[in-house]
């Protein structure tokens, strides 16, 4: 079985300073993605929408990143590391003018063996809150390593 | 009377899907026509379920539901057949490095069978591991076919099929709802049960069968770079 | 806009074909920060030298497109995407025909939300990235 120290399941690693969700970065997310729903690219026509105005596409919420502490602290098996994998929540949409924060911990350490090799994953999941500290999203982020 | 078994699924209870059984079945059900199959075996990832029962499930949906396992060896991913007791307390089903011809022997001495699968996947399957190991002895059958296979997989299985006269196999290996079903195992004789499959996997009279459907030919982009 | 009385078990999602360029897929990179930190999503030579065949597709821009699947088929309308799962099994490319498929598989009326499995295939019809959605209708 893998080692590694069973104290660092589910203690928090780190917290990110907030990030404010300005217009030009969902409009610039929405056309690497291709995306034209007017929930998410028409201001006028968002008004009328379900939240009232623009809102980011709900994958728009991967794209916030850990900050500098989270590889130091994200146990690492063999040299190379992959992303296999992701299980996100939505729990609430993001507006613009939101502001997002990070919080994140070791949620699982597991091995088996696949088409590269014998593989460690090591499960991190953050969790995203806004700026009336509501839940906006727990983000699963699976990590592959092979040792 | 022959039976139609996918023979390897994975629903909800491995780790790396999310299927519940009873969608799985109603998938079938509403699939009947492209994918006749009289009935699924679970074979989730290092471990075994004792105690799930889908006699409900069965009843409700008139498809048979039966047990077994895959677990992971010196020699790559392996179906086990007809677990019981004897077997659970003789290996760790999730320990990922099983010495596979022990499993082999001791499976079928205690009355089940072992059925390697995928073999022609790197690394977890036979086919890359006889290129460095001898082949395993007492190998009754593999896995011909695969829902999940790349390009040139099944094609190796095929090799190793007509190198060591192995009888083939066939299973969705679906992690999907939607991918249940994708290929099976025909059976000669009527099965009713585990202990019938058993039986059967050991005669050899059984083929592999694809109802993946047939797919227009997608043509292959041009690449273009405009940086 | 979808309505949940009209969502039965089986219905398609798609499927979408597209190709999705090496522009798209720097910009996406530079998007989520990935621009400076991973030259596999934006640089030929960085990813070759990691011995894959040239760029590749961020993981998140395969959910993204995933979501994006959901997203188009919920439409301009009240039921939203509340969660997605993806497996990254092939790197994905560019320049490379995509399909991106998805069937709605389970529909529980008491809390109206619909399962869907979604996935992006390539020219061999090999499946590179598989996912299951869950979207909730309006009570």
């Amino acid at each position: 079985m893998v080692d590694f120290d069973p104290t660092i399941i589910n203690k928090v690693f780190e917290h990110t300073d907030p990030v404010e969700v300005k217009p030009e970065m969902i409009k610039r997310f929405c056309e690497s993605l291709g995306e034209n729903n007017p929930l998410y690219t028409d201001p006028e026509a968002a008004k009328k929408g379900p939240y009232g105005g623009i809102v980011a596409p709900p994958s728009f919420a991967v794209t916030f990143r850990n900050g500098r502490h989270f590889f130091e602290h994200v146990p690492r098996y063999g040299k190379r590391g992959f992303d296999a994998g992701k299980d996100v929540e939505f729990v609430a949409p993001i507006h613009v003018g939101d502001t997002i924060s990070l919080s994140s911990h070791v949620k699982e350490i597991y091995e088996k063996t696949g088409r590269t090799g014998t593989m460690v994953f090591v499960v991190i999941r953050s969790t995203l809150t806004n700026q009336n500290n509501q839940t906006v999203a727990h983000i699963d982020h699976r990590f592959m390593n092979r040792p | 009377m022959t039976t139609t078994l996918d023979l390897h699924t994975h629903s909800e209870a491995s780790e790396d899907s999310r299927a519940p059984v009873e969608a799985y079945l109603n998938w079938i059900k509403l699939r009947h026509v492209e994918r006749p199959v009289d009935g699924i075996v679970l074979t989730e990832h290092r471990q075994f379920n004792r105690e799930a029962d889908y006699r409900p499930l069965e009843d409700k949906f008139g498809i048979m539901v039966l047990r077994a396992s895959e677990v992971e060896t010196n020699y790559g991913h392996m179906l086990v057949f007809g677990v019981n007791d004897d077997m659970l307390a003789r290996f760790d089903f999730a320990n990922i490095r099983l010495d596979a011809q022990t499993v082999i022997d001791e499976v079928a001495r205690m009355g089940g069978i072992v059925v390697p699968c995928h073999p022609g996947r790197p690394n977890i399957g036979l086919y890359e591991h006889y290129e460095s190991k001898p082949p395993l002895e007492h190998v009754v059958a593999v896995e011909a076919l695969n829902g999940g296979s790349r390009k040139g997989e099944d094609a190796r299985a095929d090799e190793l099929i007509s190198k060591f006269g192995y009888a083939s196999t066939g299973g969705s290996d679906s992690h999907l709802v939607s991918l249940i079903g994708l290929c099976a195992t025909r059976f000669s004789a009527y099965i009713k049960d585990i202990d019938g499959l058993v039986r059967e996997l050991k005669t050899g009279a059984y083929e592999a069968v694809d109802f993946r459907p047939r797919r227009k030919v997608v043509p292959h982009a041009v690449a273009v770079e405009t940086r | 806009m979808k309505k949940f009385d009209e969502v039965k078990i089986g219905d398609t999602l798609g499927p979408l074909e597209l190709t999705v360029t090496k522009d798209q897929c720097r910009a996406y990179a530079k998007t989520s920060g990935f621009g400076d930190v991973a030259g596999r999503f934006t640089d030929e030579a960085a990813a070759k030298k990691e011995g894959l065949p040239g760029i590749i597709l961020p993981g998140n821009m395969s959910l993204g497109l995933l979501s994006k699947l959901v997203t188009d088929w919920i439409g301009f309308g009240g039921a939203r995407l509340t969660r997605m799962g993806t497996t990254y099994r092939v790197p994905v490319q560019p320049d490379h025909a995509l399909t991106i498929h998805g069937f709605v598989t389970n529909i529980n009326p008491d809390d109206r939300t619909v399962e869907i499995d979604v996935w992006i295939e390539n020219e061999e019809a090999e499946r590179l990235v598989t996912g299951t959605a869950t979207v909730e209708f309006p009570k």
